[in-house]
């Protein structure tokens, strides 16, 4: 369904990039040279255990991590070619959220919606009136004068997509954007996510270690393990194609039972999440 | 003994004006140096310190971390007539409060550059990586990022660099440079004057207190955190 074809330029391309680092006991991390392609409007999924490399792929696509080999291409444009002004202009059309949610927290939630446009240039208008629109769209414009520190986690998490939202990103980069929240409040960001994909057609790239996470939103997954992507797949609602390694994973992992496709709650959903701090 | 102090006080007070009025002097110099210079100074080292926006500059990162600890090692005193002929240089002379700014202002730019350097470590990093995802440039940076939220920091650390220079203001009355550290070195000091230390204490005290409270209150209404 989401199968990138050729005659459908992809949104993010990444070509045999690479990043290594050496953590604290000389063992190398980070990513081993990989390609990643995401088509325009799909919501991609990339999973793996503590250290898989994961958070560090997402983070070559707007070039947080700069690759030590390798090209970024988002909708065509190959980042790693730019000067530092071409790269910040490309920047402001890749939304990002965090797991920490990384709000300013001396601003209000307005300015900090606001944030992006403003160091754009944008006029006072075109921000008043975006402000506005992105807080409504998750809900959260009764909360525009109060400080992060006002609000619960899933609240601060809103926040930080309205900002992202704001300059009128094709792309939004996710790194585990559920994993400080308790099930419930995951639940319903994951559906402001799906609203994200669906109704503003933006594409998502996602990291999580949950799979709940990723069989409730995502189109297409890249399975992670030691720097490496070991598997591609297409999930069909949330469904994981048997003999895949996923599957296999789910097994050895926890029980793969049906109701872990809609309730995070689930012990078999977060069985990644157990996994990875084994 | 109140009454002989309050004629103390009568007696010399155009010269605890006119000592008030000095030290205002250098603490002006010296403060608007270490906000100016030192502030700046303070901000590079920080943005070039290792992982962060400008980490890839890091031969300045060890050159300006050198130079600051360098004048910071030197008891203030030494600095003080170390920094005599350069004080003359531009001042045209080495004593009075305009040629103690000098050296004062050269101590509070190193101080308050690595106070500030400091200060705003305690911006996380993700905060500051989110606008650089959001593609905010290096001067965004610091102007949107850092020193918002930093500010009620960055208040702290102008207090105790305001309370830190208040006392050695009084250092460089050793070499006529006024002052009300001075006065009391001179008067309460030189000739015993028990009551003259006294007052000018008390001064000093009313002053630290002030500049603490004020600078605490304002701290905190800039929190939102």
């Amino acid at each position: 369904m989401t199968q990138p074809l050729s005659t459908i330029p992809a949104a993010i391309s990444l070509r045999g990039v690479s990043k290594l680092f050496k953590t604290a006991d000389l063992s190398e991390a980070g990513v081993h040279p990989t390609d990643l392609d995401v088509a325009p409007g799909e919501i991609h999924g990339i999973i793996g255990f503590s250290g898989a490399g994961k958070s560090t792929l997402l983070r070559l696509v707007n070039l947080l991590e700069r690759p030590d080999s390798g090209q970024v291409i988002v909708h065509g444009d190959d980042l790693t070619a730019m000067l530092p002004a071409q790269l910040r202009a490309a920047r402001q059309r890749i939304g990002m959220i965090f797991q920490h949610f990384n709000l300013l927290h001396n601003r209000s939630v307005a300015d900090n919606v606001a944030f992006p446009l403003r160091i754009a240039g944008a006029s006072a208008e075109h921000i008043k009136q975006r402000v506005e629109t992105c807080l409504a769209f998750v809900d959260l414009a009764e909360k525009a004068d109060a400080y992060p520190s006002q609000l619960s986690g899933g609240q601060k998490q809103r926040v930080a997509i309205a900002r992202a939202l704001a300059p009128e990103p094709h792309v939004l980069l996710a790194d585990e954007p559920t994993s400080a929240l308790d099930p419930r409040t995951t639940q319903s960001l994951l559906e402001v996510l799906a609203d994200v994909n669906r109704r503003l057609g933006v594409t998502i790239v996602l990291v999580s270690h949950e799979m709940g996470v990723i069989r409730r939103l995502c189109h297409r997954v890249t399975v992670m393990e030691g720097g490496q992507v070991v598997e591609r797949l297409s999930l069909e609602h949330g469904k994981i194609p048997a003999g895949s390694l996923l599957s296999q994973w789910l097994r050895d992992f926890g029980s793969d039972t049906g109701e872990s496709q809609t309730a995070p709650a689930d012990p078999a959903s977060s069985l990644l999440r157990e996994a990875a701090h084994v | 003994m109140f009454d002989t102090l309050l004629d103390t006080l009568i007696e010399l007070a155009p010269e605890i004006a006119k000592a008030a009025g000095e030290t205002g002097l250098m603490m002006l110099i010296c403060l608007t140096a270490a906000l100016l210079f030192g502030g700046s100074l303070g901000i590079l080292v920080f943005l070039t310190s290792h992982g962060q926006v400008l980490g890839r500059y890091r031969r300045f990162n060890l050159i300006a971390n050198g130079f600051i600890n360098v004048f910071r090692s030197f008891p203030f005193i030494i600095l003080l007539v170390a920094v005599s002929p350069f004080t003359r240089n531009i001042v045209g002379t080495s004593i009075g409060p305009l040629a103690a700014s000098v050296p004062l202002s050269l101590a509070a730019i190193f101080y308050f550059a690595r106070i500030i350097e400091q200060t705003l470590r305690d911006v996380p990093r993700g905060v500051i990586e989110a606008a650089e995802a959001m593609g905010a440039s290096p001067r965004q940076i610091v102007t949107q990022v850092l020193l918002v939220e930093a500010r009620s920091g960055l208040i702290l650390a102008i207090t105790i660099t305001a309370v830190s220079f208040l006392s050695y203001s009084a250092v460089a009355g050793v070499v006529g440079g006024g002052g009300i550290g001075d006065l009391a070195i001179r008067y309460g000091y030189y000739r015993f004057q028990t009551d003259v230390m006294l007052i000018t204490i008390v001064l000093l005290v009313v002053l630290v207190q002030g500049v603490q409270f004020f600078g605490q209150w304002l701290a905190r209404r800039v929190d939102k955190r």
